[in-house]
């Protein structure tokens, strides 16, 4: 569907897709509708001639540039590093200056032409062996190009964010972790994508961790040569594996998904064990977000396992309300240890450290200055999108009343104030705004969150909540300015007491890793909304934790005793680490908590006398050793601190708590406690965590039922459904 | 010893890369020497890469030019940020002085329209105009320049988008001007 501007016609200059369909960047489908909708368009068809040309004299134009070649000792620099000190013969430099501008940008060609025969074609081969059957290649460099062997292709998917990028701790992932990334690429034939030849069906071999079928019998042959003929026995190492199939054909896909599926994040390395002698601070900022949950809950709707990066453990766990003691003191929250046998690991200990912060009453509840920032670009315009946004606005809008005002400031193409600031007892001032809001045209979100910070800091409301809500479905598209400067624009906004919340809406072009980074600098917070009950739950039921912040810049310490513990493991925050001097500096800027928010830390913790052994790190010669006594499980295991600022503070306030190991079993914790651990479980099955043990998804749906009997809201009796659904997906 | 069939190869690569690749640092640094040592420095972690067996050629020969283009688009942001020329968000705008390589005499002798796209691409904001060597000189995909610079492939449609709509802007407006002098 075409979207269109006021004017009836859909202004083309400012839509990427022209240039990139003029560029030959569209995949068949996406040209195809795209040839259909400027089909006579006669503006449409001269601008991609124009675009055309443009790229041609482009094109021309830097190939005429001159290309330095490097120093002659600098040749030999580089060939002596090799240990193969003959230099190359004057012909080969002569011919190379003379192919210059035009060799290498041939190549490029050639490259991609010979690497498209090899589609298609599977095969199983030792490593290092090459093909025979294939035609020649042109030129001994794209027969090296094709060479591409499993470990390329891994640092390629690691490249992608769909690996962790750890191959020493993390271990290798196995060809059944690898099926199910690529499953949830949509290759395991998820609706629309296009699937390249064989490599579904290989991907539900691969998740099943067994090869079942194989096609063909070179296939066959080549399977049994490396002892992969179907046996239950080991599952054979990536290593082994020579894909040809998924080789350069697979990233490119993978990499072309990002037309129909751009969906970004940030790679999650697993926070690895820590000696507690050598390394007993752990320092990291609290964080309430939960997106990630209700983005898992997306794929998994979607029949989908979602890739390992977009599983944020911290933000599984702190979806769930836990029932931690109400603060009562000085403190704007509440702080409850418990410590207990560790679940997947039964000879480990699970420190649970859990937060709560103050309720406030509707009555006590500050005025607030919202201003919603809202993306109404073209691709917005589907139901799970702006229309949930609007839905979700309506209902936000009812809990509000006079104390509290309302500005809409919406972003596409260009960007423009559709409600000022308006009081909520007007809301039907407010709702007919909302009414007419319509998505068209591309993203350019810099103009926008200008002058929404320009709104909200016009109306700026002493001792109030002042904050820009922005509500994207992805791209946030800056224009001229880059990252680094709308990174900048918010956190000094945030610092004049703006602050910055983001709701992501939608699927397929989710930039999830940039919208919680904008989040986190502007001192807010981050919801994925799926649905009107998750709008519900985010904008209505936690309207006052969503809006109200009542402790800012909240880092947590722990110091872990090296009498008692041997080694540590943080569950999560991986992107939330701190070094543990930024402890005491008030200048380093951490998560917030809102009212009533809940903040659930985990820890593994290996006690000591326990036998452990650090992976890559050598017994110290001088340390005293630790020795189990007795006492072991006496003394104190840890002390945690806090420190926050209140919501307009400067000045940092610590607060601690010791925790002593009564020796608790797992079943004898809290019902939270064993709750947060069966979701953090869940978060380490489905990133193929290192750590997780002898753990899977049926254990993670018993510890579940076991803690899920006080479920108001019903979140929990969801979640089991979820892991029901995963179990499935793993098992087809 | 055994052969080193590596050093046949990395020969074969450098006489392919070299000059992409000195070109290509040379306009993020503006500067030719510079750029030749960030150029000598790639290739030399491209041996070690080798030597160590951290990967094997196998691996690296997939898409060498992409890790190479990344390794010397890296180096010289390390030396920008260690010559403290700039912070990593004022990029733009030191790249963008730094790079101003075109004398008046040469712009003189450029009068076809060619050259005119080169002299306007060149007041471009950096970003930008990286995409758009690497798109038009380079020859990469919108997806190996994601690859490259790490920007998201929507962020890479956008800046070519931007960048193409902004040249065509400033070359109808030079012609304008170019009529009423």
């Amino acid at each position: 569907m075409s979207t269109r501007d006021e004017t009836g016609m859909h202004d083309w200059s400012d839509d990427p897709r022209l240039t990139a369909y003029a560029l030959g960047e569209l995949g068949g489908e996406e040209a195809r509708e795209l040839e259909a909708q400027i089909s006579g368009d006669e503006a449409a068809q001269a601008l991609v001639a124009e675009l055309r040309t443009l790229g041609e004299a482009l094109e021309q134009g830097l190939a005429g540039e001159s290309a330095p070649a490097l120093k002659p000792e600098q040749w030999h620099a580089i060939e002596e590093r090799l240990g193969a000190p003959t230099a190359p013969s004057a012909i080969n430099r002569k011919s190379v200056a003379a192919a210059a501008g035009i060799g290498w940008r041939g190549w490029f060609a050639v490259a991609a032409t010979v690497v498209g025969l090899g589609v298609g074609a599977t095969f199983v081969l030792r490593p290092g062996e090459r093909f025979g059957s294939l035609p020649a290649p042109a030129h001994e460099s794209e027969e090296l190009a094709r060479q591409t062997d499993s470990r390329a292709y891994l640092e390629r998917l690691r490249g992608l964010g769909y690996i962790g990028a750890d191959p020493g701790e993390g271990g290798k992932p196995t060809p059944a972790e690898l099926g199910v990334q690529l499953q949830s690429l949509g290759y395991a034939g998820g609706p629309g994508t296009p699937v390249p030849s064989g490599i579904a069906a290989r991907s539900h071999r691969m998740a099943r961790g067994k090869w079942t079928r194989v096609e063909g019998e070179r296939d066959q042959e080549a399977l049994r040569a490396i002892g992969y003929s179907g046996g239950d026995g080991e599952e054979p190492l990536m290593e082994q594996v020579f894909f040809d199939d998924l080789s350069e054909k697979t990233l490119q896909d993978l990499e072309q998904l990002g037309e129909g599926n751009r969906e970004g994040y940030d790679p999650i390395v697993e926070n690895p064990f820590r000696a507690a002698g050598r390394d007993p601070l752990s320092t990291f900022s609290v964080d309430v977000d939960t997106a990630a949950y209700s983005n898992l809950r997306r794929f998994l709707g979607e029949d989908r396992l979602p890739p390992a990066d977009a599983v944020r453990i911290e933000e599984l766990v702190n979806y769930f309300p836990y029932t931690y003691p109400a603060p009562t003191g000085e403190h704007p929250f509440s702080v409850d240890l418990e410590v207990g046998s560790c679940p997947w690991k039964q000879e480990h200990r699970l420190v649970r450290i859990g937060l709560q912060g103050r309720e406030t009453l509707p009555e006590e509840r500050r005025s607030s200055n919202l201003v919603f920032l809202l993306d109404v670009s073209g691709s917005m315009n589907s139901d799970d999108k702006l229309p949930l946004l609007k839905r979700a606005l309506q209902m936000l809008v009812q809990e509000l009343d006079e104390r509290d005002r309302i500005a809409i400031v919406v972003y596409a193409g260009s960007s423009g104030l559709v409600l000022p600031p308006t009081s909520c007892d007007r809301s039907v001032d407010v709702h007919m705004a909302l009414e007419r809001l319509k998505a068209g045209g591309s993203t350019n979100g810099g103009a926008g969150i200008e002058l929404a910070y320009e709104v909200a800091a016009r109306n700026y409301i002493d001792g109030g909540i002042n904050r820009v809500i922005l509500a994207t479905d992805g791209d946030f598209n800056v224009g001229v300015s880059d990252d680094g400067s709308l990174v900048r624009l918010i956190e000094e906004k945030a610092k004049t007491g703006v602050f910055l919340s983001v709701l992501g809406f939608g699927r397929g072009n989710l930039q999830d890793a940039k919208m919680e980074k904008l989040a986190d600098k502007g001192n807010g917070n981050y919801a994925y909304i799926d649905s009107v009950l998750e709008a519900k739950k985010v904008l209505v039921e936690q309207m006052g934790a969503t809006l109200e912040t009542i402790a800012k810049d909240v880092k947590i310490q722990v110091e872990f005793n090296p009498r008692e513990v041997q080694a540590w493991r943080l569950i999560g925050y991986e992107n939330r680490l701190l070094a543990a001097q930024d402890f005491n500096d008030d200048t380093k800027d951490a998560g917030e908590i809102g009212a009533g928010h809940r903040v659930t830390a985990l820890y593994e913790v290996v006690p000591v006398g326990v036998p452990f052994e650090l992976p890559g790190v050598d017994p110290l010669k001088y340390q005293a050793p630790a020795s189990a006594t007795g006492e072991a499980f006496g003394g104190e295991l840890l002390t945690v601190k806090f420190r926050y600022k209140r919501p307009e503070g400067e000045r940092s306030t610590l607060l601690s708590e010791t925790l002593v190991d009564e020796g608790a079993d797992f079943q004898e914790l809290s019902a939270d406690t064993r709750w947060a651990a069966s979701v953090a479980a869940f978060g380490m099955v489905l990133r193929g965590s290192a750590h997780v043990g002898e753990a899977g998804l049926p254990e993670v749906s018993r510890w579940a039922l076991e803690s899920a009997a006080d479920d108001p809201g019903g979140y929990r009796a969801q979640f089991i459904g979820l892991v029901a659904k995963a179990r499935e997906l793993r098992g087809r | 010893m055994t052969p080193k069939p590596d050093a046949a190869w990395i020969r074969e690569v450098l006489e392919r890369h070299e000059r992409p690749l000195t070109l290509y640092a040379t306009r993020l640094l503006g500067d030719v020497e510079r750029a030749r040592d960030v150029v000598q420095e790639a290739f030399l972690r491209l041996c070690d890469q080798l030597n160590s067996g951290k990967q094997e050629r196998a691996a690296l020969a997939e898409r060498v030019d992409l890790w190479l283009l990344t390794v010397c688009r890296n180096l010289c942001h390390d030396l920008h940020r260690k010559e403290s020329r700039m912070t990593p968000l004022e990029e733009e705008r030191a790249q963008r002085a730094a790079c101003a390589t075109a004398t008046p005499a040469e712009a003189a002798e450029r009068r076809d329209d060619v050259a005119r796209v080169l002299d306007t691409l060149e007041r471009l904001p950096e970003k930008q105009r990286e995409v758009l060597r690497l798109k038009f000189q380079h020859g990469l995909s919108y997806a190996e320049i994601s690859r490259v610079t790490r920007e998201s492939q929507g962020n890479v449609g956008w800046l070519l988008h931007v960048g193409l709509k902004s040249l065509r802007e400033k070359l109808a407006q030079g012609e304008i001007q170019g009529a009423e002098a």
